[in-house]
């Protein structure tokens, strides 16, 4: 490394003390739902329940956890999650390579028509009506299926791409590479940063997704994680308490099973990003790959 | 290899516009590999994207469910007459416009801010850690976060009222305030998903070359003109492409949000038009009306879109298409 | 070669954690089928009367609103299948937008044999209008003896649309829900005597802010109310508007059009000009209401009896003195005064046209109802879930809980005259639960309720199609008015808003109807 100067150390300097103050703040929310679920039901109504428990116990948690439907529906989220990530990532990558080619003809035309899908859609009904067609309903490939390629991410690798150097995949071509085996060869093992990047998107939107399961699963032993954790969340809601019977509201969840759910149902899709980030921590090194 | 896409890259757009149809084929031919790849992403397009597309119609009716598209009545544009000739609309639609800009304003450069920062930390660890904490808050949904917020935000015994008042200020009721409403509204959406929206930059950043970097190191540049002069360009097309992105979602004011955090007395400066679509549709199903508004916000949002990217087009010579 | 390595790395993590959550949860999945399967054939050897029929029974499809267990799998599933001989497969709706999800099964004609709703009418009538719904008339007749003993006419009649029966109704139990609460060991430590009219109350308001009792500094106030709530229960009552709809002058009036709103506004309003009530009342939402008070900012506040057990845990850890109770009826200055009463009905059970086996349906329901199955769905068996002494059923915790705490899920129709002495046992599992729900409905004189009167209305379409947001107009408006964001002089203009938004459609419509049960 070179000399360090004034200017770098005091960058340093704000660098650090930047990234700490923005550390902390995002650390709370969390950090709170957690206390909150290991914490006494008395504390949590009285808003004692700050960063630290109050009264340990991790009752509420071990009976979250332990809950059949829990399981099933974990289960069927890791599923869905694992196998949907697989065949987005593909078709995605897959897709976003020729359209990468903005100087074909006719290219231009299939990105007008994609992006007209960011904003444009059918809306619930012809969707769930094409479903029930496709006999998807209560199928768990719904939750898959029609939502194989997201534009937004596409789009995303779509720029990656254009910004490698074009020399590399001309050289491999005076080679006499063909196309597939330059996306597979050359482009993709060089977009390892972006398709980390998107595997996240992917893996956490199929784990969030909790429409589409709440729309096209009817059977109790398909439903997902995060329908599973909105329907215990929502239920205490106001706009839903509305129509409530009083046993009903009896049998309601209190505050601390709401925040165990919370968090049993949210940490382990964070582990996914710990994981994935050593794919672009270091950035590429393409000469390496040019040489 | 004279026809590859690559030599064609080179040469400026306006000679490619210029080529003549009969070559145009041509070159569409010699690439054909090319438009295979495209098939299946097309494929799934058309199934699920644009057959289900003629649910829009809805807004033109007054739709039944039991009826069907078909069975239900055609209503011409009275749905959107609905929504723009209500009382409110006028103060509904200028609260959405301003808490959009100032959400694009104010919370678009952050994560490209936290992105270029981050790539300057050396140490791994912290960086990993720093890198996954600040994504944390986008898992958590609105409705536990606001009322975190609410918590923080009390006059009686919030955090950040105590310290006003130890440094001898008067309480401030930031969610019945017309004045610090919106203000909390953008803080919270800033705070909530910065963190996440600024992996895509950190990705970016991680695709340039890291050849680059030493050449400047080189040169003697400092680290702030590498970030400057490096980093900042490296990712200018990943941000140029998220800010059209986002362009396309300026009538959605974060509507989520907002439903869990703003009570009667800030209606003036809170009230959106996805609230306001939500409080007169309550217990209602009016599937019709719902539609004509996502029409009429993704009809903006496309027309912002289009525009976005002719503008940078012309001015940064690159576009989504 | 790096990608394949990439990818073979998260496929095979991706699948090994797949596979060690789903090995444990396949078990539970075979468990519960097991135990399902099960069911039957002990059903067949205990050989209860009447269900020798067993083989020809088909499997029944019932959706039903969400719970947090699986219907499936709560022991009451299989006692109701061992009685009725009836094997179902329950599903159920979402907690959140569950009448959109309703409305697309029902629209295409998904085949449930039964579906169970809230008691809101205004989805049952839409689908009975629009000839979704199987008229259950004359299947009550042949099949419903156990129906036709245990529901009374006028819920049948609530029920009927254009004649026709559509839906079997669960009638609530009628009983004042909510009242204000007070720290009683505040009023105590001042010396006060507990207020009867709004005066003494406004007067307690006030010295609890000059005085202090909790010891708050300047973080509290006096009384709180939840922002959603505007319309505060007790206090409405002293300007005689206790419920939504009131009678003047043998007319119904919701309460916009009603002088006492504008009154009410007006002391409301000026609560909270002199610092009576919490600034920040606006945003609370039920739990901050509950923090608030437990925490010993607030004195006052509006409580349903429900939810006595959570607070009274938090105060007394917080405050080993606190003592709280709840507030009588206060009079206002004409001697109005009372609680508002909840009523109508809890669910509606009804059987659409895509059923593939309604007649079943409809026996099962019938069975379900049988006397002695009735009970053991509602309270358990006595001695292992409740006991019985001096007319009055008491549980037996925990069981109760953990095999009957979700009974009402599972009712479809109730024995009216048994249930509401039944349901008393829920209402018993904490005595300060208890004592709150007996001081408001027993210890108070009956003159200190006030019964919802469109609790036993048909369906009306207009009311129920506007009734959510126009309820939500007036909560808007009675916050802006409290706060001082606008007069109560501006309750006429309201008045005109409401009407213009459905309110005078909605008036017109309760008020024919009223006319005719007046006679």
């Amino acid at each position: 490394m070179t000399k360090r100067t004034k200017g770098d150390r005091l960058l340093d300097i704000f660098v650090y003390l930047f990234l700490i103050v923005l550390g902390v703040m995002m650390l709370l929310p969390l950090v709170n739902v957690l206390s909150k679920s290991v914490s006494e039901e008395w504390a949590i109504t009285s808003g004692k329940v700050g960063i630290l428990p109050v009264g340990f116990q991790l009752d509420t948690l071990r009976e979250v956890i332990s809950s059949s439907m829990f399981i099933r529906a974990f289960c069927v989220s890791v599923g869905v999650t694992v196998v949907g990530t697989l065949i987005s990532i593909l078709m995605t990558a897959l897709t976003a390579y020729p359209l990468s080619k903005r100087n074909l003809p006719g290219i231009s035309f299939f990105m007008v028509l994609f992006i007209f899908t960011m904003l444009f859609s059918g809306g619930l009904i012809p969707n769930y009506l094409l479903m029930r067609q496709l006999h998807l309903i209560n199928n768990l490939w719904v939750l898959i299926l029609p939502g194989m390629i997201s534009v937004f991410n596409m789009l995303v690798i779509k720029s990656y791409y254009e910004s490698l150097p074009e020399a590399l995949e001309e050289s491999a071509r005076i080679d006499g590479a063909k196309t597939y085996t330059i996306l597979f060869r050359i482009i993709l093992p060089l977009s390892m940063p972006v398709i980390a990047t998107i595997a996240l998107f992917y893996a956490v939107g199929y784990w969030n997704d909790y429409f589409g399961p709440m729309i096209y699963i009817n059977d109790t032993a398909l439903k997902t994680l995060q329908l599973y954790l909105q329907d215990v969340v929502m239920d205490a809601s106001a706009a839903n308490a509305v129509n409530k019977s009083v046993d009903d509201l009896m049998n309601m969840s209190p505050e601390g099973i709401r925040a165990a759910t919370v968090v049993a149902s949210t940490v382990p899709i964070l582990f996914v990003y710990p994981f994935l980030q050593k794919y672009f921590i270091k950035g590429v090194l393409i000469g390496s790959v040019k040489g | 290899m004279g026809g590859s896409v690559t030599d064609l890259n080179r040469k400026s757009k306006l000679q490619a516009t210029r080529i003549r149809s009969a070559s145009k084929w041509r070159l569409a031919w010699r690439n054909r590999d090319y438009y295979v790849l495209l098939i299946p992403g097309l494929l799934f397009l058309l199934l699920f994207k644009y057959t289900p597309l003629y649910g829009v119609l809805i807004a033109f009716q007054d739709f039944n469910i039991f009826e069907g598209i078909r069975g239900s009545e055609w209503v011409g544009l009275e749905q959107f007459h609905k929504l723009i000739q209500s009382d409110e609309f006028g103060r509904v639609f200028m609260n959405t416009l301003l808490i959009s800009v100032y959400k694009i304003v104010l919370l678009f450069p952050v994560p490209v801010l936290i992105a270029l920062v981050l790539n300057e930390v050396r140490l791994m660890f912290f960086k990993r850690t720093i890198q996954t904490i600040i994504y944390l808050p986008h898992f958590l949904s609105w409705v536990i976060i606001s009322g975190l917020f609410v918590t923080i935000l009390s006059t009686s015994g919030g955090l950040v009222n105590n310290i006003i008042q130890w440094f001898g200020g008067e309480p401030v009721s930031f969610f019945v305030s017309n004045d610090y409403f919106r203000s909390v509204v953008v803080f919270t959406a800033g705070w909530k998903e910065s963190g996440w929206n600024a992996i895509v930059f950190i990705a970016a950043i991680a695709g340039i070359d890291q050849e680059q970097y030493e050449a400047a190191a080189i040169d003697g540049a400092g680290r702030i003109r590498r970030m400057l002069h490096i980093s900042l360009p490296g990712i200018l097309p990943t941000v140029v492409l998220m800010f059209i992105l986002r362009l396309g979602s300026v009538l959605d004011a974060g509507t989520e949000q907002i439903l869990t955090m703003y009570n009667p007395v800030v209606y003036e400066t809170a009230d959106v038009i996805g609230t306001f679509v939500y409080r007169i549709g309550l217990g209602k199903m009016d599937y019709s009306f719902s539609t004509a508004v996502g029409l009429f916000n993704s009809v903006v949002g496309f027309i912002l879109i289009v525009s976005g990217n002719y503008i940078s087009r012309k001015l940064l010579n690159r576009g989504i298409w | 070669m790096k990608q394949t390595k990439w990818l073979s790395l998260l496929l095979s993590t991706g699948l090994l954690l797949a596979a060690t959550a789903c090995g444990s949860s396949n078990n539970t999945n075979s468990n519960g089928e097991n135990a399902s399967t099960a069911a039957p054939a002990s059903a067949e050897a205990t050989a209860a009367p009447g269900t020798s029929e067993n083989a020809a029974k088909p499997e029944l499809k019932s959706l039903n609103l969400w719970s947090k267990d699986d219907y499936n799998t709560y022991p009451l599933a299989k006692v109701i299948e061992e009685r009725t001989g009836y094997k179902v497969k329950y599903e159920m709706l979402p907690a959140d937008k569950a009448m959109d999800k309703l409305n697309l099964l029902i629209s295409s004609a998904e085949p449930y044999d039964v579906i169970t709703i809230s008691g809101e009418k205004a989805v049952y009538t839409d689908y009975a209008k629009m000839g979704a719904l199987v008229d259950l008339t004359p299947l009550i007749e042949e099949f419903g003896d156990n129906i036709k003993a245990s529901i009374s006419q006028a819920s049948f009649d609530a029920m009927k649309i254009d004649g026709k029966i559509y839906g079997i109704p669960n009638s609530s139990s009628q009983f004042a829900g909510a009242d204000l609460m007070i720290r009683q060991d505040w009023l105590d430590k001042l010396g006060l005597k507990t207020p009867t009219t709004l005066e003494e109350f406004t007067e307690v308001l006030k010295a609890f802010k000059e005085k202090d009792p909790g010891g708050t500094g300047n973080s509290g106030a006096p009384m709180s109310i939840d922002g959603a709530l505007a319309t505060t229960a007790n206090i409405t009552g002293a300007f005689g508007i206790g419920t939504s709809w009131n009678t003047v002058d043998g007319q119904l009036v919701p309460a916009p059009l009603h002088p006492g709103f504008k009154e009410y506004l007006t002391y409301m309003s000026d609560l909270y000009k002199q610092g009576l009530l919490d600034k920040e009342f606006a945003v609370n939402k039920d739990a901050t209401l509950k923090e608030k008070f437990t925490s010993g900012k607030i004195g006052v506040i509006q409580l349903p009896w429900y939810d006595i057990p959570g607070i009274a845990d938090a105060l007394t850890k917080n405050f080993p003195d606190a003592k709280y109770a709840y507030l009588p009826a206060l009079k206002g200055k004409d001697g109005q005064m009372g609680l508002g009463m909840s009523g109508g009905f809890d669910r509606i059970t009804f059987i659409p046209k895509s059923a593939k086996h309604p007649e079943d349906a409809i026996k099962w329901i019938n069975a379900k109802l049988e006397k002695e199955t009735f009970k053991l769905i509602a309270i358990g068996e006595e001695g292992k879930h409740h006991t019985y002494k001096d007319g009055v059923y008491s549980p037996i915790l925990p069981l109760f809980t953990d095999e009957r705490g979700n009974a009402s899920n599972y009712l479809t129709g109730i024995d009216e005259k048994l249930y509401p002495i039944y349901w008393q046992a829920r209402v018993q599992k904490d005595a300060r639960l208890f004592a709150g729900f007996s001081y408001l409905n027993n210890e108070l004189p009956a003159e200190a309720r006030i019964a919802d009167p469109l609790a036993l209305a048909p369906s009306l379409p207009e009311y129920s199609k506007n009734n959510a947001s126009l309820n939500q107009m007036i909560n808007d408006f009675a916050v802006k008015v409290i706060v001082g964001e606008e007069s109560p002089d501006a309750v006429a203009d309201f008045a005109g808003k409401y009407k213009a938004a459905g309110g005078e459609a909605s008036t017109k419509e309760v008020n024919d109807w009223y006319a005719t049960v007046k006679k």
